[in-house]
Order: structure tokens, then C-alpha cells, then sequence
């Protein structure tokens, strides 16, 4: 499987996402990681009708997840993952998954959150778990739309 | 105070349509019409300049009811309106229709702007207009126009995240108006400023500058800038057919593209539009039906699902609100709401929360009507100034949904801020993502390319074309665009709204359930993907050059060797050619490609090249690679002077 794009928006699936990586990819299946939309029934359900007819979505846990995007690994289908924040990505590779890269592209702002670059806003503890994914081997960037020119994770760092 | 309000737009709006409305004789304005050869001084008096940047202003303000986005953001409506504004409304729908077709695959979402159509149309069209240039001209220089736009969308986007930290100020003090007023008094006092400077002053004196600096260049490079404005289009038909051109709907393209060259030209693209309806419902009735959709449920054991699905999850919905409710929101608190999302939802759009301004400023009838101590309203705003985003329309769902939690929870229905916040954060994305697919992707293009088509185009197809002068525009084509998106965009974001607050989820689940979208979906690429085809053979000119000798005779290698046997080829070619580029090139650097490739093939490599503008000698056509307006070795239609760009008979390259 090429995981074409892993993802860290905190919207999942939207107007970016479908019109704009979506094309832009040609990915096949969407999987999305996330504890709090896979316990809701209904949420799940509007992440799985929201993408385009074509495109099947998965919602799993971080359990489920990481385990399916493994067993996805042997296949050579295109695959976007997408995860609501850095600890649910590195919950994910420490489990296994092969993630070489990161995409951070949408992270909103709010009270005690540093805006890195553009609507890119961390907190505290997202900055460790996305320094500590650099340190695993994960490459950093942001690219919020396909058209974009990725930036380094470590160019927008507050620590650098 | 939305009184107020209200006589600010209308006054605004009057003030636009009776300057338009206006013959520019009387403001003393500069002839727009026949314009001589050679270089000619054209003044763009104080008053029109003025109203071009209020123009511009307002195509990225609140005013509009929300439609500015739509309607004078883009090209087409732009240069309509600066053509009424200079005195020419029909030569300013040329030029702006033009100027749209490499912005027709244009979206913006989450506070993404690649570039600004606006700043392209306004200012371009006014460029072009008081210089006299033709269309192809136009387009080139447009695209650079609208990179400097973007740079005011993103110094906006920065300071407007100031102005939302004073509207948190307002909130801890529990003042509802004052957090209304953060939302679009400072914001956009700022970007009336910071919009109209800069396009006052291009007005102004731009058209000179522009004169003076095509004047500078030798012809052949001139030539070079509209053998670009015929390729740039490519460009802009490709990215719309990155959402379109996919699964079975990609035969229609084609088809769309043949009917236009076999019928010459002369098959009006409305005529080409109520064909692809009829074509989507037959495509929709045969083929849609195998593709199988989501909907394996019919629409009725769809919307049952839907209920039960929502029974089972959520708390409060229509039931609870006829039980003896003490405090209920009336139908004008659910309007006047609803009008100002859609007035303001981004008068304060910022890096750091998007609409979250907007989305509390909607809410402050609602909450005023619901909330009397401090403290709940303290809550509330806070609750609402938070991070949103999601696309003003058929995202509304969310606040409908929403407004409906707060009524009950006011009521004390065990609703807290957590669910509400769930709601929101849930829903504001994947809604974006069908609003965005359903508005931007889909309804905005085609109707651009249908109101191009009507606003009238270049002289093409491979008839004998005239050189430089143009069909007359169209301004039709402008309003005939306005009205439908107006009218439809309206609909759906009042739909949406009134039935997020009745329904709730359940309209939701629906709507998703029942397959509509998709239906929708498959038909408008059906649409799109004919009135793009033959948008792209109206618009993308490429005319080779070099001869090659026929039977003894020097003959135009593709007047006689391509055109016989599939006209238009080239121009297909192209468009496929860059689709596929775009697989792997980012559209900036294409662009740059292509003008480049442009220029390089006005060059005159093999001959002396044009001594004037209106040098159409058959030395000085085959001298280039490819040539902006006609193939050469067949003359041009004799026409009085060409309104072709304005370049004194310069030196040799």
C-alpha cells in the first residue's frame, strides 16, 4: 500500500481534503483514525457518506486502525490516512505503521496554542509529540494544500 | 442596528449602480470606444478609479449578502462592471470573460487563496480597457495580477486574527453587540484600506505604465504575450477538469469539444447547456443507474434510518420543543441569524479562527433572546468565538443544528457545552466537503463557463479569423451568471439553515443517505463536462506558423495539413497535455512555463519578423514559431484598424 498522504487535520474530511487532495493523489480508500469519531455512530456515519461516491472511508480507533493500515501495507492500493492530532499519528507508528511522512494540514487555533504558519496552531504538548515523530524517523511538513510547497516542520519550529 | 447596516449597503450599492448607470460622458471620462493605432493617452479619471477600488472592495466584503464571492469576486461580473464604470460594458465582459477562463478551476477553502481572480478582473480589465488591449493581451498580464492580490488576502487574514482577540475582550465582559462590532467594524475598515489604495492608484496610473512598457517591447515579443493569452486558458479548463473529467462522465468533454469546432463556432453555449441536460438525465437514467451509489436504501426507508439512527444518539430534537418550552426562538431570531452568517460569516476571516467571528456574531440574536445573566452569556459567546470553518451555505446545516441544541439547552435540557462544541467540530468538516464539492467544484464553474460562453469570445475556430478585433462582448453573459448563482446559492444556504434547525441530524442523514448528492454530482459532470469542452475549443488559440509546400505552393502546415483532417486538434491536444502536466506540476509553475513557451514562439527565428503591429505580411508571420491570432498564408478578414495592442512600429528585434 503507498500511503499516499498522512494526514493531521482537526476537520478530517473537508473542502480541501475531497476537492482538492483527493484529485490531486488519485487515492483509492480513505481511512480515518480517530477514537472519538469511531464511538459515535453518528459521526461515523457523515465521515463515511462525506467523501465522494468512488472513494470508500473507514473510521477506526487508533487499536483497529493501526492494526488495518498494517495489514493494508501488503496491498497496492493508495491509501489517505487521516488522524485529528499528533498523538493519534504517533500512537500509530509506535504501533508499527510505516509513516514516512506527515502532513500537517489544518490545526486550529485556541487559548494556549502558538500558530506556527498560516492555520497551522499547535499546543504544548503537540509540539513534543511532533518533535518526538521527527525523532522516530517521521519526516514533518506542512502542506495544507496539494498545490502548496511543503514547508519543514523544523523551519517553522519555536525551538530552532 | 442592522438598520444601520442596511443603510450602509443600500446606500453603497446605489451609489456602484447609479455610477454604472451613468453615461461616462457625463463624469467626463476618456473614450473607451474606436481606438486609433499608435499610441494613444488614455486617462482614467478620479471618479471612475474610485469606483474600480470600491469595486474591488466590495468583492471580498460582507455587503453583498454574502454573494460577493460569487458574483463581483469573479472576472466576468469584474469586468462587466468596470466596463459600465469606463463607458464600455460590452468590450469590458470581453475582456473580463477572457481574464476567467484560467481562473475558472479556482477554490478557496480554509483560508487557502492560490490567487486573487478579483484582483485579476478589476484591475486587469481596467488595464486592458483604458490601454486598449485585446483579450489574449489581457490574459496575460492578469495572472501576475492576481498573485499581488493574494498578498492583500494574506496580510488580511494576519491582522483580522488581532481584531478577533478583541472580540474574546468583548466576550469576557458579556457585551453581545460588542463582539457583533469586532466582527466587521475593524476588519473591515482594515481591508477597505488595504484593498482600495492599491487599486486606486493602479486605476490611475497603471494604464500608462502598461502603455509605455508594451511599447517598450519589440512587436514580436507583443505577439508573444497574446500567442499566451490563447494558450493560458489551457490552463484553467485543465484544473477545473481535475474535479470533473473522471469516471464515465469524461466522453462528454470530447463531445462538448466537437460540437463547437464542427459547428464552426456558431453553436451557442446555452443551446450546448440545455443539451447537457438532457444528456445527464439520459446519462443519470442508463449509466448511473449500473454505477451503483451509496443509496441502497430508497430515499423513504432512508429518511426512517436517519430518524432512528438519530433517536438512538443525540439528545433534544423536535419533540421536546412543542413540551411546554419557556423561552423559544422566533422565526424572526432564526432570520435575522441566519442573514448574518450570510452577511458576515467572513468580514473577520483570520489565520488563527477563520469564521469563528462570524459564527458568534450569527449567533448574538440567539443568544440575546435566550440568555439573561452575565454569566450564561459570558459562556455563550466564549463557547462561540471558537475555531470554524466550514463552506457558508451548505455547511448552515451545522448552525440550524446547532441554534436548535442552544434553544434547548436554555430551556434546560441536559445539553452541555462539550456536545454542542462535538456537534460543531463533527460536523463542520465533512459538511465542508459537500458544500465546497457542491458550490465551488461544481455549480461556480459551469455557470462561469456558460456565462463566458454567452459573454461572447475570441474570433476563433479555424474559419478565417479576424485579426485583433473581436466579437463584441456580451454583458449578458455577466448578469445572465449573477442571477443563476444568486438565486441558487441563496436557496441552498436558506434550505439548509431552516432545515438544520428543524431537523437537525436527521436532515443530515438524509441528504447523505438518499444518494441526492451524488445524483447531483454525476449530472453537473455530465453539464460541466460539456460546456468545458467547448469552452476550451472557444477559447485556447493555437496557431502554428511554419509553412510547408504543397503541390509547388507554400501552404500553412496546419491549415493544411491538421485543420482537414480534425480541426481544432491542436487545441485538444493541448488541453489534454496540460491536464496531464498538472498531474505532477504545481499550476504557478505552469504558468510561468507556458508564458515562457509563448514568448520563445513568437521569436522570430526564421525571418525578419513583424516591423509593426500590423504587419501581416506573410514574411513576417512565418518568421515564428507559432502566431497569436490566425494561421498565416491566409489573410486576415479585412477589418478597420485592428484594436490590437496598441504598439508603435518599434525597431527590429
Amino acid at each position: 500500500m503507498s500511503l499516499r498522504l498522512v494526514r493531521i487535520d482537526d476537520r478530517l474530511i473537508h473542502g480541501q481534503v475531497v476537492a482538492g487532495w483527493l484529485r490531486a493523489l488519485g487515492a483509492e480508500r480513505i481511512v480515518i483514525v480517530d477514537d472519538a469519531s469511531a464511538r459515535d455512530e453518528f459521526l461515523r456515519e457523515v465521515l463515511t457518506l462525506a467523501a465522494p461516491q468512488g472513494v470508500p472511508v473507514e473510521v477506526a480507533g487508533v487499536a483497529d486502525g493501526a492494526a488495518r493500515l498494517i495489514a493494508l501495507a501488503g496491498t497496492p492500493e493508495s491509501v489517505m490516512v487521516l488522524a485529528r492530532n499528533p498523538r493519534t499519528v504517533l500512537a500509530l507508528r509506535v504501533a508499527g505503521v510505516p509513516i514516512e511522512v506527515v502532513d500537517l494540514g489544518g490545526m486550529g487555533s485556541g487559548p494556549g496554542r502558538r500558530r506556527l504558519h498560516k492555520t497551522i496552531s499547535v499546543s504544548p504538548d503537540e509540539l513534543r509529540e511532533l518533535r518526538e515523530l521527527e525523532q522516530l524517523g517521521t519526516r514533518v511538513e506542512i502542506q495544507i494544500v496539494a498545490d502548496d510547497r511543503p514547508i519543514p516542520f523544523g523551519s517553522v519550529d519555536p525551538r530552532n | 442596528m442592522l438598520r444601520k447596516y442596511g443603510a450602509l449597503v443600500t446606500g453603497l450599492a446605489l451609489a456602484l449602480v447609479a455610477a454604472a448607470a451613468v453615461p461616462s460622458a457625463a463624469l467626463a471620462a476618456s473614450p473607451a470606444a474606436a481606438a486609433p493605432a499608435g499610441p494613444v493617452h488614455i486617462n482614467v479619471t478620479l471618479w471612475q478609479a474610485a469606483l474600480i477600488a470600491l469595486g474591488y472592495y466590495l468583492a471580498n466584503s460582507p455587503w453583498l449578502f454574502g454573494l460577493a464571492f460569487f458574483t463581483l469576486y469573479r472576472p466576468l461580473v469584474a469586468g462587466f462592471l468596470v466596463g459600465c464604470i469606463l463607458g464600455d460594458p460590452a468590450q469590458g465582459t470581453l475582456i473580463g470573460a477572457a481574464i476567467n477562463v484560467p481562473f475558472l478551476g479556482f477554490l478557496s477553502a480554509g483560508g487557502n487563496l492560490p490567487a486573487d481572480p478579483a484582483f485579476a478582473g478589476w484591475v486587469g480589465t481596467t488595464l486592458a480597457l483604458a490601454g486598449h488591449l485585446d483579450p489574449p493581451t489581457a490574459v496575460s498580464i492578469a495572472f501576475g495580477l492576481g498573485l499581488l492580490g493574494s498578498l492583500i488576502f494574506y496580510l488580511r487574514m494576519v491582522v483580522d486574527s488581532g481584531f478577533a482577540h478583541w472580540a474574546d475582550a468583548r466576550a469576557e465582559k458579556a457585551d453581545i453587540s460588542g463582539v457583533a462590532l469586532m466582527n466587521w467594524l475593524p476588519g473591515q475598515s482594515f481591508l477597505l484600506v488595504v484593498s482600495f489604495v492599491p487599486v486606486f492608484l493602479f486605476a490611475l496610473n497603471g494604464p500608462q505604465y502598461v502603455q509605455d512598457a508594451l511599447n517598450r517591447l519589440p512587436v514580436w515579443a507583443t505577439n508573444g504575450l497574446a500567442i499566451a493569452g490563447g494558450i493560458l486558458p489551457a490552463i484553467g479548463i485543465a484544473l477545473n477538469m481535475r474535479f470533473i473529467f473522471r469516471g464515465s462522465v469524461i466522453p462528454y468533454f470530447f463531445i462538448g469539444f466537437i460540437l463547437w469546432t464542427a459547428s464552426g463556432g456558431s453553436m451557442s453555449l446555452v443551446v450546448i447547456a440545455a443539451l447537457g441536460l438532457a444528456l445527464a438525465y439520459l446519462h443519470l437514467s442508463f449509466v448511473h443507474g449500473i454505477d451503483h451509489s451509496k443509496a441502497e436504501t430508497s430515499e423513504a426507508a432512508g429518511a426512517e434510518a436517519a430518524e432512528r439512527s438519530v433517536e438512538a444518539t443525540s439528545s433534544a430534537e423536535p419533540a421536546d420543543r412543542e413540551a411546554g418550552s419557556r423561552i423559544r426562538l422566533t422565526r424572526g431570531d432564526l432570520l435575522r441569524s441566519w442573514a448574518l452568517w450570510t452577511f458576515f460569516a467572513h468580514a473577520n476571516y483570520n489565520f488563527e479562527r477563520l469564521q469563528g467571528t462570524g459564527f458568534a456574531h450569527a449567533m448574538t440574536p440567539i443568544i440575546r433572546r435566550l440568555y439573561t445573566t452575565e454569566d450564561e452569556i459570558r459562556a455563550a459567546l466564549k463557547r462561540h468565538l471558537v475555531f470554524f470553518n466550514t463552506e457558508p451555505n451548505f455547511g448552515n446545516v451545522v448552525h440550524g443544528t446547532v441554534i436548535a441544541m442552544e434553544e434547548h439547552r436554555a430551556n434546560g435540557a441536559a445539553i452541555d457545552e462539550d456536545s454542542i462544541n462535538a456537534v460543531k467540530s463533527g460536523l463542520m468538516g465533512p459538511m465542508a466537503g459537500i458544500g465546497d464539492t457542491l458550490s465551488q467544484s461544481t455549480l461556480t464553474p459551469i455557470l462561469l463557463a456558460l456565462g463566458i460562453g454567452i459573454a461572447g469570445g475570441t474570433a476563433g475556430g479555424t474559419a478565417v479569423p479576424t485579426v485583433g478585433a473581436s466579437a463584441t462582448g456580451n454583458p449578458l453573459g455577466a448578469i445572465v451568471y449573477v442571477v443563476l448563482i444568486s438565486v441558487i446559492i441563496v436557496a441552498i444556504g436558506y434550505t439548509a439553515w431552516m432545515q438544520g434547525y428543524s431537523r437537525g441530524r436527521a436532515f443530515v442523514m438524509d441528504v447523505l443517505r438518499s444518494g441526492r448528492i451524488d445524483r447531483v454530482l454525476v449530472g453537473a459532470g455530465v453539464l460541466g463536462n460539456l460546456v468545458l469542452g467547448a469552452l476550451a475549443a472557444k477559447t485556447i488559440q493555437v496557431f502554428l506558423a511554419p509553412t510547408i509546400s504543397v503541390a509547388g505552393a507554400q501552404m500553412n502546415l496546419q491549415a493544411s495539413v491538421v485543420d482537414p483532417v480534425f480541426p481544432g486538434a491542436l487545441a485538444l491536444g493541448l488541453v489534454m497535455l496540460t491536464w496531464w502536466l498538472l498531474k505532477r506540476l504545481n499550476p504557478l509553475k505552469l504558468l510561468v512555463i507556458y508564458l515562457a513557451i509563448a514568448i520563445l514562439a513568437a521569436y522570430p527565428f526564421f525571418g525578419p519578423g513583424p516591423a509593426s503591429s500590423s504587419d501581416y505580411s506573410y514574411q513576417a508571420c512565418t518568421s515564428s514559431l507559432l502566431h497569436p491570432y490566425y494561421a498565416c498564408g491566409i489573410p486576415p478578414a479585412p477589418t478597420a484598424a485592428p484594436t490590437a495592442p496598441a504598439a508603435t512600429p518599434s525597431s527590429q528585434p
